[in-house]
């Protein structure tokens, strides 16, 4: 009720700064909701944090496995793998926290028929289904594993220059507006198979593969991983740029596919609504 | 039985509605065994990684995907549910215990997914010969007969795990807590000879590699029949009576504590 | 006596959680809990036969209550006595003698036609085929459900899906019938169809029925006897008729007015509960409010109007505190 009630002050169609604005209007709306939602169930601060530390724990003992019978996988030491495994829960934190509540909602918007309700609000509709709620708690996810990350540089010995980590901000961003993108593509195909509720698995199938660098894998799925399905850029390329695997070089070509993936969904998206509005929901 | 085959069918009826969504839960199920499968082929290269070359590996992952589907179970997600939202009411007040509706809708299930999952293997199989098993139906026999008491010890255990939502709001916290020990212990990541023996050691007295390793074993040839597939046999018995046992304690006292406060 | 509670009494304790962090955290390590009091000492017999109400606010008690006369919750003290059975510990042969409606819950499978629970819940009751086709039969036609039966439930109406819900429960020719809130959230059509379906059933097969309702509505229209619980006590049982003589016979009527209108033009129709300027509440005899209804049309400048039974929490307290409201006798 208060986003509309912030909305509706503006004209209709603002350009520029004052679209801006109210787009930041709108987020803050949407969140002091959510964040008070959330606020009501402090005691999951609780179980996220040993949650997502059994599973880091999981992760670095699966690495270990593997790493009994073999000096490096893929051409990585044990320790890179490790500041993969941060990245993977990070990028894994924000599908939790943003990604599987908004965009994961699509499917239920169009069985439900509340995509009319948004689709009638004058704020457009990607921005709405993206950024309506975090789960906050699932930041402990993100914490905790870029915590990993800068635990595995100090353990392997070898510190990032100042280069390398601005390369790893850039490729960490780009993967996660890769993983974004994958989600949004996947959501607007549910526009055309309500039926299959479940979708975003796949999402999660996909992503058990971005736990090892994909240099590890047999060629064939390497490039799949790198070209199809681009989970490569996810997590190889930032812990890559940050260990010093991948050139910095890499951080800017993944930008260049995370610009590509993103307006190919934003395309896919509007082709989706054009079908939604033209079958009358 | 009568009612066993009602409850099936009307199990087998919701599955069908949601034909699409199977596979996709197929997909799910098969990501982990396929990321193992191929981290292990290129670790293991041309020879071998403690006994295990790459066709091992293979056939180990696709015996493991099938044995998964067979002994899969969801349970905690639905008992959680139906008390949660209260559906757990009308269950308690029919003259039928709750258990066998979930092991109706269960049985369902798997002969769907197990049989999608035997179709892919045997498609696979013509184009990959890595993942051929020899033809040896004595050793399929004695897979089986490992394959039914493993089905028992992880339903049992999930349907355990499920009635703590009795108790805790947390029960499928729990069940996740499950899954990751299983990963190591029930041969998920790895064959269990691969891991250190003190994981292995330890994971032999503890049920989870009975409700999918040592079948798989079997299933793979790596168990033939003799002491070592006995003994395997011995320790599913001793595991399925436990968890029937902490069942039938913990359905008594969950069902007391649910009286109690109410849902 | 088919139903027979004696002193039934049900505690709850409840996990007290202080806010803050701190509370939170508190209430992991060391909990403290608050005795609530859902059902006290209630005392009751039901014959055979018999449509008997429940009637109270929401939180009341009666949905304890009844969860305790089908066995799914067990007395803090006292005991029931269910068609011979202990509910607790009447197991399989005591659950077969009853069925359980939920108004808010459903058993009904979502994804499938409704004729598929009803044969899940032949095969759960064992009931045979001739007796599970005549049955169904029965229902179908008292309850029109032939357009429905193959439809999946999820595109059923709430009042189409309630029909079902009943016709399921009553597959098996249960001797008791519990059904709480029967008609929650239901159209006042679909209300009546329910109601004139509970007592046409009861005739034919002098099943007993226990219902719960927080509609004044349902219970007058069904119960031969009604009980009315508050606060966990029972307050009232006896028959609806002597009720009726207590409880205010008042309707409520419900104004908005076209033009500001008043106080002293509105006094002189009835008692005024509350008013506005546009607005006003009035409460008149029952057997008068057909007279006023169309004294007001014509005499003030009624925009809208409607006549209700006051809510149920005003008149138990009013009856039990002793006020008998406005043109009572």
């Amino acid at each position: 009720m208060r986003v509309e009630a912030t909305t509706s002050r503006q004209p209709p169609s603002p350009r520029g700064v004052s679209r801006l604005r109210r787009l930041a209007a709108v987020l803050r709306a949407f969140w002091a909701v959510n964040l008070a939602e959330e606020l009501q169930y402090r005691a999951n601060l609780l179980a996220s944090v040993v949650g997502t530390g059994f599973w880091l724990g999981t992760a670095v003992l699966t690495a270990a496995v593997f790493f009994r019978q073999t000096p490096a996988l893929g051409g990585w030491s044990f320790w890179q793998v490790v500041a993969l495994l941060g990245v993977f829960n990070a990028v894994a934190g924000v599908v939790e926290a943003v990604l599987r509540p908004n965009v994961g909602r699509i499917v239920e918007h169009v069985r439900r028929g509340t995509m009319d309700l948004i689709l009638s609000k004058p704020v457009d509709a990607q921005f709405q289904v993206t950024f309506r709620r975090i789960v906050i708690w699932r930041g402990v996810d993100i914490v905790l594993g870029l915590g990993l990350t800068a635990a595995a540089l100090v353990i392997g010995g070898r510190w990032p220059g100042i280069v390398e980590v601005v390369a790893f901000v850039v490729a960490l961003a780009a993967a996660v507006a890769i993983a974004y993108a994958i989600w949004l593509g996947l959501m607007s195909l549910a526009f055309w198979f309500v039926a299959v509720e479940n979708l975003s698995i796949l999402f999660d199938a996909l992503y058990e593969s971005a736990r090892f660098p994909v240099t590890a894998y047999p060629g064939a799925i390497r490039f799949v991983l790198t070209y199809l399905v681009p989970m490569a850029w996810i997590t190889t390329v930032p812990a890559g740029a940050l260990t010093g695997r991948v050139g910095p070089g890499f951080a800017l070509v993944s930008a260049l596919v995370a610009a590509a993936a993103l307006a190919l969904t934003r395309l896919l998206w509007r082709v989706a609504l054009r079908r939604y509005t033209s079958a009358g929901g | 039985m009568r009612r066993y085959l009602a409850l099936m069918r009307v199990g087998w009826l919701v599955d069908l509605q949601y034909r699409a969504a199977i596979v996709i839960w197929l997909v799910l199920g098969a990501a982990q065994p396929l990321v193992s499968l191929a981290i292990w082929w290129v670790v293991a290269g041309g020879g071998e990684v403690g006994g295990f070359g790459r066709a091992d590996f293979a056939r180990y992952f696709f015996a493991l995907m099938l044995v998964d589907q067979l002994t899969l179970a969801w349970d905690v997600w639905y008992i959680d549910r139906w008390i949660r939202e209260g559906e757990m009411n009308f269950r308690l007040a029919r003259p039928l215990d709750p258990i066998h509706e979930a092991i109706a809708d269960n049985l369902a299930y798997k002969a769907k997914s197990a049989a999608l999952t035997a179709g892919v293997w045997a498609v696979t199989a013509v184009f990959w010969p890595a993942v051929r098993l020899p033809f040896e139906p004595a050793q399929w026999l004695l897979a089986g007969m490992a394959v039914v008491p493993a089905m028992a010890i992880r339903f049992l255990s999930t349907y355990v795990n499920g009635l703590l939502a009795f108790w805790t709001t947390r029960a499928t916290a729990i069940a996740e807590l499950q899954y990751g020990l299983s990963l190591f212990l029930s041969g998920r990541i790895a064959p269990l000879s691969l891991l250190p023996p003190v994981v292995t050691a330890a994971a032999g007295v503890l049920w989870f590699p009975y409700m999918l390793a040592f079948p798989v074993e079997v299933l793979t040839g790596q168990v033939t029949a003799g002491p070592e597939y006995l003994r395997g046999l011995g320790w599913q018995l001793l595991w399925v009576g436990i968890w029937l046992g902490l069942y039938r304690v913990v359905w008594v006292r969950g069902r007391r504590h649910y009286g109690a406060v109410g849902g | 006596m088919i139903i027979r509670a004696e002193s039934l009494t049900k505690h709850y304790r409840v996990k007290v959680r202080d806010p803050g962090l701190r509370g939170a955290l508190r209430s992991v390590f060391r909990p403290r809990y608050r005795e609530v009091v859902a059902v006290e000492s209630v005392t009751f017999g039901i014959r055979e036969g018999e449509i008997v109400g429940f009637l109270g606010p929401n939180g009341a008690g009666k949905t304890t209550m009844i969860k305790m006369l089908a066995g799914l919750l067990y007395p803090t003290r006292g005991r029931a006595v269910v068609a011979g059975y202990d509910p607790w510990t009447g197991g399989a042969a005591f659950r077969s003698r009853f069925a359980l409606v939920l108004g808010n819950k459903q058993q009904l499978v979502w994804d499938l036609p409704p004729e598929e629970t009803f044969l899940l819940n032949r095969a759960i009751y064992a009931v045979s085929w001739p007796d599970y086709r005549r049955r169904v039969d029965e229902l179908v036609g008292l309850l029109r459900l032939e357009d429905v039966l193959g439809k999946p439930v999820r595109q059923l109406s709430q009042g189409e899906r309630m029909k079902c819900e009943l016709a399921a429960a009553l597959i098996h020719h249960p001797r008791i019938l519990f059904l709480d809130e029967p008609t929650l959230g239901l159209d006042i059509t679909a209300q009546e169809t329910i109601r004139a379906f509970v007592r046409d059933y009861r005739d034919r097969t002098g099943a007993t029925v226990l219902l719960t309702s927080h509609y004044m509505a349902d219970v007058t229209a069904l119960a031969d006897r009604v009980l009315i619980i508050n606060h966990g006590r029972l307050l009232y049982d006896g028959a609806l008729g002597a009720l009726a003589e207590r409880i205010a016979p008042v309707k409520r009527v419900e104004l908005t007015f076209s033009r500001e209108v008043a106080g002293a033009e509105v006094e002189r129709f009835g008692v005024v509960r509350s008013r506005e300027p546009r607005r006003a509440t009035l409460e008149v005899p029952r057997d008068g409010v057909a007279q006023v209804s169309g004294r007001l049309l014509s005499e003030l400048p009624v925009a809208d109007l409607t006549i209700s039974d006051p809510p149920i929490e005003e008149v138990i307290g009013r009856v039990f505190a002793g006020e008998t409201g406005a043109g009572a006798p």
